[in-house]
């Protein structure tokens, strides 16, 4: 097939916007698989992201369609990640395509992270084209939201193709809006292969498996080929595409999208961005876009069973399999004993590697309260990167400490407006911009320090805004602040583990607040157990947990002593998730209690 | 081998409102039927137990003496014939004030019973009709005065506290009558609301005003206290005695020592295997009447569970876990399964080791569920 019928495109939306399910309807419309075949969003593999309704892994979809012109064409369709940690990936989806699709919720209207993408489309030079989805609800307006893309982005809309995705309309003038106006791919299957790789996973058979666009030439099975930035060679032993489900075709042709796998053993060899050419005729240039990814949120990560620590490693090797973001070093806490310092992308990468340790790997974790990297500028004229706020010099070795600012967008109905002003502010929020998209809802712009980002900003401006509230934020530099280290101590002994690093102003604040909530989850135990704050030396808050009442079996009543060990198993189980420093036991939860405070 | 008998007697005049022990009231009309079937259980089992030699039995409920006199003796004969019960065993009956009258302690006493256990709860007569027994303190007076009389010279009394409305004075005062009535024995248990009994549903309603978890500790160090001023030694949990009057067949429990039970929802420990006999009376009777065994479950225990129990119930006791006797039993070393616990424990002040003995400190023994859940791995 010639480029000419070739439509490579992505899906902007925002979280439950409906991308997945318009993702399904194609699927099925083409063809592409039976409606009995039809799983609900197969695009999704992990059921981790299908719970959480995101979609983590990008992914690439043949679809075959013939239009009304009476022409057969090839359609890819190019699934993105939906999240502000995955920015990264995004846009090098998207660079592998010549469109997206634009959806928007018809009673919602846009929110920032669509806003967010669809920047990044434009500047990857992306033909967008709006879609209004769920139509059919009775609060769908979308006049509005047609005059709102208008306003907001200076898109044309009198194309914009409306549509409902789980009602089935509109899916055929999606399909033929995709043929007419997105261009087909440019290039050469004369020139020297240059593909762009915007996603790879770990397969335990075929090992990585690296997802790519051609941009010129072909690659076929057998091919010696080359990653320009980690220069790896490889042979291809298969490439293939999904229909969803992967089959082996004979070449991949330029324009096309597809799989490819040799015997890659490690998938930071496979980096996204990267350009794979022919290792015997490569391109001198690699395509423009690549950067390494470095993670912006780091926490330690403990067994709480220290006996675990091998198999957490183990999970961790694996998981970094398929997750070239994750990185992770040993690290030692006199409170949690060995474990290991994990980078992330964001929050949510975070989250969803501490769920698949705990589900998928078994493994009871305590996670540490995420703290981002911080430059010390120490007096003696060196600097040091913190990701561990235990690990911070004391004050006397420190001129001063520089943090990691973003500059965040919120969108938000014009009633919230005071409200994520009052919260950015209190957040050391400094105000950059505010914007009418139309008459209710606005656009603000602030840059925060991304520490209060990673803390609670994104749900206090959720419950803040009663959840209307969106949210996108990008990394904009380094700037000093007043920091200091805040110290807890547990029965007189301080917990290395859960020492943050805060802003003065707040420090006296945020010490009281975090004994009171810790008080609140330490549960109580066999004596009493002082909890202090402290900054240096001087303890700026106390709380105590009381002893508990006795606890002890009373009647052993004509010998029933299973029943007496069901007690006993199941305050054993209670206890499973505590870990134990030094003579105090500590919920797992504790430990990101710094994150549950106002 | 020596054995331990538990006779299960399931009947009482009426349910106690935070009793959720397996024993019921209205079953009157159960009463010889149950004998015939019990009797055929005495025979059934006693015959495979020849080898052993019944050290101890302890008849227990329910209220044994609600059964007429002569269901009682007739109990009484089947055990000796089927069973190498011991000249000098302990033979215990549980009683309820008011429910004995001299001819039925004689009767018991001249059939082998030497020690009887009263439930009394309390000496105040509000706080017994507000949980639901049947007898006032007067008759708790009487009944074991009538015990002395009838010649029983090893008598428990089983109190409470932490009932609702009670005040420290109340348990000061029912601890010093106790100990007017010059008993060996006393067993004191602090109330705890369980699932399905009147007072569970009560407190879920509200409708309780149980004594604050403060005072419910003062009453728990108080009772200890006073018990050992006046004489009745600490040897477990919630039982204290006067010196040689320690109950031998609850030891048996603690101690990992073999016992039979038999009756309705009788627990059996024998040849490292617990069973527990079918609950309901009636399917009780069934099972026997049709020539079965009254078997509910039946759990053999693995090493590591042995361990654990041996370890859980030994620390019960004030004497604590015999390391000797562990390493006799399992040929391995306490130490070295449980090193790290040992280590926390002690430094958490709830046990020590003594003359090669791990036991629990009075701390321990106030937080013995959450030390003994250690000890599951």
């Amino acid at each position: 097939m010639t480029t000419k019928n070739i439509r490579n495109f992505s899906i902007i939306a925002h979280i439950d916007h409906g991308k997945s399910t318009l993702a399904d309807r194609l699927i099925e419309y083409t063809g592409a698989l039976s409606a009995r075949e039809m799983e609900a969003q197969v695009l999704d593999q992990m059921d981790l992201e299908r719970e959480r309704g995101i979609t983590i892994k990008a992914q690439a979809v043949r679809l075959e369609y013939k239009a009304k012109d009476g022409e057969k064409y090839m359609i890819n369709l190019i699934d993105t990640p939906g999240h502000v940690d995955f920015t990264y990936e995004v846009s090098r989806s998207l660079a592998a395509c010549e469109g997206a699709l634009l959806v928007v919720d018809a009673a919602q209207g846009i929110e920032a992270q669509t806003l967010a993408n669809v920047y990044l489309a434009l500047e990857n030079n992306l033909e967008i084209i709006p879609v209004i989805n769920k139509i059919d609800l009775p609060s769908a307006d979308p006049e509005k939201v047609k005059h709102e893309i208008e306003e907001v982005i200076g898109l044309d809309t009198s194309d914009a193709v409306l549509a409902s995705a789980k009602a089935g309309i509109g899916i055929q003038d999606i399909l033929e809006a995709i043929v007419r106006k997105v261009p087909h791919p440019a290039g050469s299957v004369e020139e020297p292969l240059s593909a762009l790789i915007f996603d790879s996973h770990f397969d335990a058979y075929k090992g990585v498996i690296a997802y790519v666009r051609v941009m010129n030439g072909k690659i076929k099975p057998g091919m010696k080929l080359k990653m320009i930035a980690t220069d790896k060679k490889f042979e291809v032993t298969e490439v293939g595409i999904f229909k969803p489900y992967p089959a082996n075709i004979d070449e991949l042709g330029t324009g096309q999208v597809g799989f490819v796998s040799g015997s890659i053993k490690n998938v930071k060899d496979v980096r996204v961005g990267d350009t794979i050419t022919d290792a015997e005729k490569p391109v001198s240039t690699p395509l423009p876009g690549y950067r390494k990814i470095t993670p912006m949120v780091y926490c330690g990560l403990y067994p709480v069973d220290s006996s675990e620590y091998e198999n957490l490693k183990d999970a961790l090797e694996k998981l970094q399999l398929n997750d070239a973001s994750l990185i992770f070093e040993p690290e030692t806490s006199i409170a949690l004993g060995f474990g290991f310092r994990c980078g992330f992308l964001g929050l949510l990468h975070m989250d969803v590697v501490q769920e698949r340790l705990e589900r998928e790997y078994n493994i009871a974790l305590i996670t540490t309260a995420p703290s981002v990297i911080y430059k010390v500028y120490k007096t003696d004229g060196s600097t040091l990167d913190i990701d561990n706020p235990s690990k911070l010099p004391t004050p006397q070795e420190i001129d001063h400490i520089d943090e990691p600012y973003v500059k965040a967008t919120v969108i938000v109905p014009n009633d919230f407006v005071g409200a994520v002003m009052e919260l950015s502010q209190e957040k050391r929020g400094e105000f950059k911009d505010m914007k009418y998209l139309d008459t209710t809802r606005v656009m603000l712009t602030y840059n925060l320090p991304l520490s209060e980002i990673i803390y609670d900003y994104f749900d206090r401006l959720k419950s803040s805004t009663r959840g209307y509230a969106s949210l996108d934020y990008e990394l904009i530099g380094y700037h000093t602040s007043n920091l200091v280290k805040l110290d807890i101590l547990l029965n007189g002994e301080p917990v290395d583990a859960l020492s943050v690093i805060v802003h003065r102003d707040k420090a006296a604040y945020r010490g009281r607040q975090l004994a009171e909530k810790l008080k609140g989850i330490i549960p109580k135990q066999m004596f009493e157990i002082p909890i202090q704050a402290a900054i240096g030396n001087k303890v700026i808050a106390r709380e105590t947990v009381r002893a508990m009442r006795k606890d002890v079996l009373a009647k052993c009543y004509g010998g029933d002593i299973s029943r007496k060990r069901k007690l006993l198993e199941k305050q054993k189980e209670g206890k499973k998730r505590m870990k134990q420093v030094g003579n105090v036991e500590i919920p797992q939860e504790a430990f990101m209690a710094i994150l549950k405070i106002d | 081998m020596n054995l331990g008998l538990y006779i299960h007697i399931p009947f009482c005049s009426q349910k106690c409102f935070y009793c959720d022990f397996p024993s019921y009231s209205g079953l009157d009309y159960l009463y010889s039927d149950y004998i015939a079937a019990l009797s055929r259980e005495i025979s059934d089992r006693g015959g495979l137990l020849s080898d052993y030699t019944v050290d101890t039995v302890f008849i227990g409920g329910g209220t044994p003496t609600i059964l007429p006199a002569g269901l009682l003796e007739n109990l009484m004969e089947n055990l000796q014939k089927n069973f190498n019960i011991s000249s000098n065993a302990e033979i215990s009956i549980e009683a309820n004030p008011g429910t004995v009258e001299e001819s039925k302690l004689k009767l018991l006493r001249s059939a082998g019973v030497n020690r009887i256990s009263f439930g009394v709860q309390s000496f105040s007569n509000d706080l017994l009709k507000a949980i639901g027994r049947i007898h006032t303190a007067e008759d708790a007076i009487q009944s074991v005065n009538l015990a002395h009389r009838c010649g029983f010279n090893n008598i428990n009394i089983d109190l409470m506290y932490g009932l609702p409305n009670q005040s420290l004075e109340h348990l000061k005062s029912s601890l010093l009558k106790a100990y007017d009535l010059e008993i060996q024995h006393l067993s004191v248990y602090g109330l705890k609301i369980e699932e399905g009994t009147l007072f569970a549903d009560s407190s879920e309603k509200g409708l309780l005003k149980l004594p604050e978890d403060s005072l419910e500790d003062q009453m728990y160090e108080f009772v200890i206290k006073e018990n050992i001023r006046h004489g009745y030694d600490r040897y477990e949990i919630s039982n204290f005695a006067k010196c040689g009057y320690e109950c031998q067949h609850n030891l048996k429990y603690w101690n990992f020592e073999p016992y039979v039970g038999l009756g309705s929802a009788a627990h059996s420990f024998i040849n490292n295997t617990r069973q527990a006999n079918i609950r309901d009376v009636r399917q009780y009777i069934y099972s026997l009447e049709s020539g079965e065994f009254p078997l509910e479950s039946e759990e053999r225990l693995d090493d590591n569970t042995a361990i654990e129990e041996f370890a859980f119930l030994s620390l019960r006791t004030v004497k604590g876990l015999s390391l000797e006797k562990f390493s006799a039993k399992f040929n391995l070393d306490f130490f070295e399964i449980y090193k790290n616990i040992i280590n926390r424990l002690e430094k958490k002040r709830v046990i020590l080791i003594e003359e090669g003995y791990v036991r629990l400190t009075p701390l321990g023994m106030k937080y013995g569920n959450q030390v003994f859940s250690e000890f599951l791995r």
